[in-house]
């Protein structure tokens, strides 16, 4: 197979997508767009109540997790330590073994999703409670590694695990966030 | 239509397909590609006087996309660099399939590509950007770019094709 062969399989791929949103709708988009650049005020103060609105509703209802020190897990890819305070250090340094991560995670009492590729589970849905406060509580300072206080972790929230890709590139951090706890997502 | 922007239209309709492929491939689900490359062209369409002279506004819909989605995870996540920059992925298991109409084995394989040989394929190879355009686009030389896709494409032929390395085209 030459390189243009090996183009032209690539750009086959394209052919099998296809943007079905109708002009019309973008148009109508793109006009309240327009309308919310003319009236700043009224769309910076929209989200100030809305964020005002986040905090209100926030809660911490910590859980209780087992404290007590465990040997490291020591992988390649990515580790886990357990402190004696009850925090958990996740060190990745691959994108590697994500199923290993989540299992271990959840072995230590996290309910946890974590994927390195493609899409989020369908399960997971975004935790309704989430705050800068509460993410603060949870995770701590910006790391590596991430610190997870898991004793900040509310009963119904667990947490998820994905890559960041940065604009055209390749994955270049990763993201921690909250989401609800359930079976199909996080386990528990 | 278009509220008298008819070029915008035909805009719309030359390049919606490419740049929702480029976005996907990035992002891996089809459900947020659309979502956000719909934004970037309602964006566009706001601010058409502007994004119309641009060099490549195609290119300029997907970077807008790409960013708002790097927004999107900044709002609701708390970010932590990878402890090796060059840390590359291993291949989905599984479970972890793309969610898209794309061979999932180019999909992991433009995945793995460095971020700048990324760009130059996004450009030249998805969107039909010429070399001068992609090189303007990316404020490097046609130079660099011809590298970069030429080390694009030898990554790719490894990932792709293991047992065919080195055949000169």
């Amino acid at each position: 197979m030459t390189d243009d062969d090996l183009i032209t399989l690539v750009r086959e791929q394209r052919s099998n997508v296809h943007m079905d949103t109708p002009v019309e709708q973008i148009v109508g988009r793109g006009r309240a767009l327009r309308a919310r650049r003319r009236l700043p005020g009224v769309a910076a103060g929209a989200l100030a109540v809305a964020a005002a609105a986040t905090l209100a509703v926030t809660a911490l209802q910590p859980t209780g997790h087992h404290a007590g020190p465990q040997p490291p897990i020591h992988l390649t890819a990515w580790t886990v330590t357990r402190q004696a305070d009850g925090t958990i250090t996740v060190t990745v340094r691959q994108l590697r073994d994500p199923q290993g991560l989540q299992s271990t995670l959840r072995a230590d009492g996290v309910p946890a999703s974590v994927t390195f590729f493609g899409h989020e589970p369908r399960a997971c849905q975004r935790y309704p409670k989430m705050s800068a406060i509460l993410m603060a509580e949870v995770f701590g300072g910006h790391g590596p590694p991430l610190v997870i206080h898991s004793k900040a972790l509310p009963h119904d929230a667990g947490i998820q695990l994905s890559p960041l890709h940065h604009a055209h590139g390749a994955p270049i951090a990763l993201a921690a966030g909250l989401v609800r706890a359930t079976p199909g997502c996080t386990g528990t | 239509m278009g509220a008298n922007r008819p070029d915008f239209a035909e805009f719309y309709r030359r390049s919606k397909d490419e740049c929702l492929f480029t976005v996907l491939v990035s992002v891996g689900d089809r459900d947020t590609a659309q979502d956000l490359v719909a934004e970037a062209f309602a964006r566009a369409w706001a601010r058409w006087r502007t994004v119309s002279r641009h060099p490549a506004p195609a290119a300029w819909v997907v970077r807008t996309a790409l960013n708002a989605h790097v927004s999107r995870w900044r709002r609701r996540r708390r970010e932590v660099p990878l402890a090796d920059p060059g840390a590359i992925a291993d291949r989905p298991t599984a479970g972890e399939t793309f969610d898209s109409p794309v061979d999932p084995r180019i999909m992991v394989a433009l995945t793995r590509l460095p971020e700048r040989q990324r760009q130059v394929v996004a450009l030249r190879l998805f969107l039909d950007l010429d070399t001068a355009r992609t090189a303007a686009a990316l404020g490097i030389a046609p130079g660099t770019v011809q590298a970069h896709l030429g080390r694009a494409i030898a990554a790719l032929r490894a990932d792709l094709m293991p047992e065919q390395k080195e055949i000169p085209s």
